[in-house]
């Protein structure tokens, strides 16, 4: 999964990327809101988190930028926390809003539904046949026994589940699975897909030739 | 509330209706004297009547005296003396039509009695009451009197000639008459005091209920409905000029409460972010039981110092604008140089500005005034740093003192960016920045120029900003020789 945060305080703007780093985001930056803007718009991130009081556009811009073409989910994260600015918030094209300071694990609690709800699913387990991968607590089971995934390996099989029944290419993998720094190789990808196949079954995901992958 | 007496309604009450029962019981006395004063008199005509017809009767019926003429005169000329010469001669008698209107004892009975100087009786009725007390024998030729004594009119009358008379009566009728006029009197007082009282009670009732309505809209605002106000029926009435009084103090206590709560809000604005960097930097350092390497930990522990650094700053000017602003008017007034405070902050900032290689030119003239030296140090401070701070590298800051009369002036003087216009009325509010984007990472809370404007106006002067964009900026300060805040 591929974020984008758009945060014009230098010290936030690293804590948040390295905290979502850690958690097997890949992270974007951006300092202020054109350039936010602009990367939200062709980025293609599966969720945007987006601080109010921005340097060139403000955070209520950005989002008049974005909506209605760009419907990738957007968490606004601000210091205002009077009642009007959230409504106006939710209002204009933001799909949630946390107040400063707010806690880390409610933040990744709500990304993580963002991009569920944006995907069509609302349950944070997905069932895959005897696999399950619990979204919430990062965990896969198979035939009620969990497996050791690496981070890539999760976030690829998550992707994959979260879009069940899509073809997904390889180039989205890499938009949604790299962030911009990253200089993977694109042949890591069928290393990780070789991986996922040998720890859970060589039928779990489909290769269309040409195309890419896909869980059925 | 609670004693009555203390309620307005209740004394006005009280006094209105002590005053009505005065005015009245005065009405009904004076009535009452006018009626028994008319009653009297038709009484006393009565009793002339009766006098005159007894005495023409007396005048006819007595013989007249030898030798005074045979001829019998009809109506003779009532005369006293003429009347005593016949009374002496022989006991007179009256005509019976005469006589029985002086007898019986039935209610508003007449009587009468006719003596001579020594009180031996002439003549008399045979109801006359006893112990009659006649006139004394008069000093001149006549005297005549008027009373009453008890439930009997009389009137008196003695002539020189030896003549004392008394025609009296019974006047019982009439007493009781006033008696039940008096009584009708009393009562119909009564009523109109008592109608007086329900009238007043309810006039008193509409004139204090307005007051009742503040009271309630009042209390309802001191409740916290602060954006509540009391109505005005726009015209220019007493209790009118009380509202519009507490709608106005109302609005300068809703704008005191406005604007405290948006300095909260400011504030806690101001430090959500470096909270949030805290926050977050801890929770990732601590929550995964990855290896982290001692770098990671320096990093993580050199950011929250950061942070840690930034909330500092802001709490501190913060404090520092809160004190100014509740105790600063009413700090100790000292004589003090104000060129030298200017000479040392000079000196203080210098590193600042040779940073960035920025030229400080001053002229400072002595400017002794009264004032805190310690603000005024943090006045001066705020000034030449914001003007190093807003101008380009390379450039100058201009600082003049001087003495004007009784007052100092201050200016300082840059030539960089300047200030645009939009953001030119705002730069003396809280935390506002010109650049908008938050700059308190690089140590600027937007609190310096609030605080330069409070101590300049405890000390009872005026500060200015002019700038013209591209050419800088000037900031004039005026302060008063007495550095005391004019009441309002």
């Amino acid at each position: 999964m591929r974020l984008l945060v758009i945060e014009d305080d230098s010290a936030l703007r690293q804590s948040l990327a390295a905290t979502l780093r850690e958690e097997n985001y890949a992270v974007d930056t951006a300092a202020d809101g054109e350039e936010g803007a602009y990367k939200a718009r062709y980025g293609g991130y599966d969720a945007i988190l987006l601080d109010l009081m921005l340097p060139r556009l403000d955070g209520w811009q950005v989002l008049a930028r974005l909506r209605p073409e760009c419907r990738t989910p957007v968490l606004m994260l601000t210091a205002r926390d009077a009642v009007t600015d959230r409504v106006k918030g939710l209002n204009e094209g933001a799909d949630d809003y946390l107040t400063k300071p707010f806690d880390i694990d409610e933040l990744l609690a709500r990304i993580r539904a963002l991009i569920r709800r944006a995907a069509g699913r609302t349950h944070p387990v997905l069932a895959i046949g005897e696999v399950s991968v619990d979204t919430a607590l990062r965990r896969v089971m198979r035939d009620g026994v969990e497996i050791a995934l690496t981070a890539r390996e999760y976030a690829l099989l998550e992707y994959l589940a979260v879009h069940r029944s899509e073809i997904v290419t390889r180039t989205m993998l890499y938009e949604h699975l790299f962030d911009e720094d990253d200089s993977t190789l694109s042949n890591l990808l069928d290393v990780h897909v070789s991986n996922l196949r040998k720890k859970l079954g060589r039928d779990l995901i489909v290769t269309r030739r040409g195309h890419g992958y896909c869980i059925e | 509330m609670k004693s009555p007496f203390h309620s307005i309604r209740w004394r006005v009450q009280a006094w209105h209706g002590l005053i009505l029962l005065g005015a009245v019981i005065a009405f009904c006395f004076t009535a009452y004297r006018l009626a028994w004063n008319n009653q009297l008199q038709a009484i006393d005509h009565g009793l002339w009547v009766s006098e005159a017809k007894l005495g023409a009767a007396l005048m006819r019926n007595i013989p007249p005296a030898p030798g005074a003429g045979a001829k019998e005169d009809d109506n003779p000329p009532f005369s006293p003396a003429h009347l005593v010469e016949r009374l002496r001669r022989g006991a007179g008698t009256l005509p019976p039509e005469v006589a029985s209107t002086f007898e019986g004892m039935a209610p508003g009975y007449a009587y009468f009695s006719l003596r001579d100087a020594s009180d031996s009786i002439y003549l008399q009725s045979a109801n006359a009451p006893e112990g009659l007390v006649l006139l004394p024998m008069p000093a001149g030729p006549y005297a005549d009197e008027w009373h009453t004594i008890g439930h009997r009119r009389e009137v008196l009358r003695s002539s020189s000639p030896g003549l004392r008379s008394l025609v009296g009566r019974d006047i019982s009728p009439e007493l009781d008459a006033m008696h039940r006029f008096g009584w009708s009197l009393g009562a119909s007082g009564l009523a109109v005091w008592l109608l007086g009282l329900l009238g007043g009670w309810w006039i008193a009732g509409r004139a204090i209920q307005p007051i009742a309505v503040i009271s309630r809209t009042a209390a309802h605002i001191a409740d916290g409905h602060l954006q509540e106000r009391i109505s005005t029926t726009g015209a220019d009435s007493e209790l009118d000029q009380l509202s519009r009084v507490l709608n106005h103090t109302f609005d300068r206590l809703q704008d005191g409460m406005e604007q405290q709560k948006q300095f909260i809000a400011d504030a806690s604005h101001e430090l959500r972010t470096p909270v949030t960097v805290l926050l977050s930097e801890t929770h990732r350092i601590l929550k995964h039981d990855r290896e982290r390497t001692p770098e990671e930990y320096r990093e993580v522990i050199q950011t929250c110092r950061d942070s840690a650094h930034r909330m500092r700053q802001l709490i501190e000017p913060l404090l520092l604008l809160t004190r100014q602003e509740t105790q600063g008017a009413t700090a100790p007034r000292r004589p003090c140089d104000f060129s030298g405070i200017l000479r040392d902050t000079l000196e203080q900032l210098g590193p600042l500005a040779a940073e960035r290689e920025i030229q400080l030119h001053a002229d400072l003239q002595p400017a002794a005034c009264l004032g805190d030296p310690a603000a005024l140090a943090i006045l001066a401070t705020n000034l030449l740093a914001n003007a190093i701070q807003h101008n380009r590298d390379g450039g100058s800051v201009f600082v003049r003192c001087e003495r004007h009369g009784q007052s100092t002036t201050l200016t300082v003087r840059d030539d960089g960016p300047g200030i645009g216009p939009a953001d030119l009325p705002h730069i003396f509010e809280r935390f506002y920045r010109a650049d908008k984007a938050r700059a308190s990472a690089d140590g600027h809370a937007g609190l310096g120029l609030a605080i330069a404007r409070t101590i300049v106006e405890n000390h009872g002067g005026t500060i200015t900003a002019q700038s013209t964009p591209g050419e800088g900026a000037v900031f004039t300060v005026t302060l008063p020789a007495d550095g005391v805040r004019p009441n309002p």
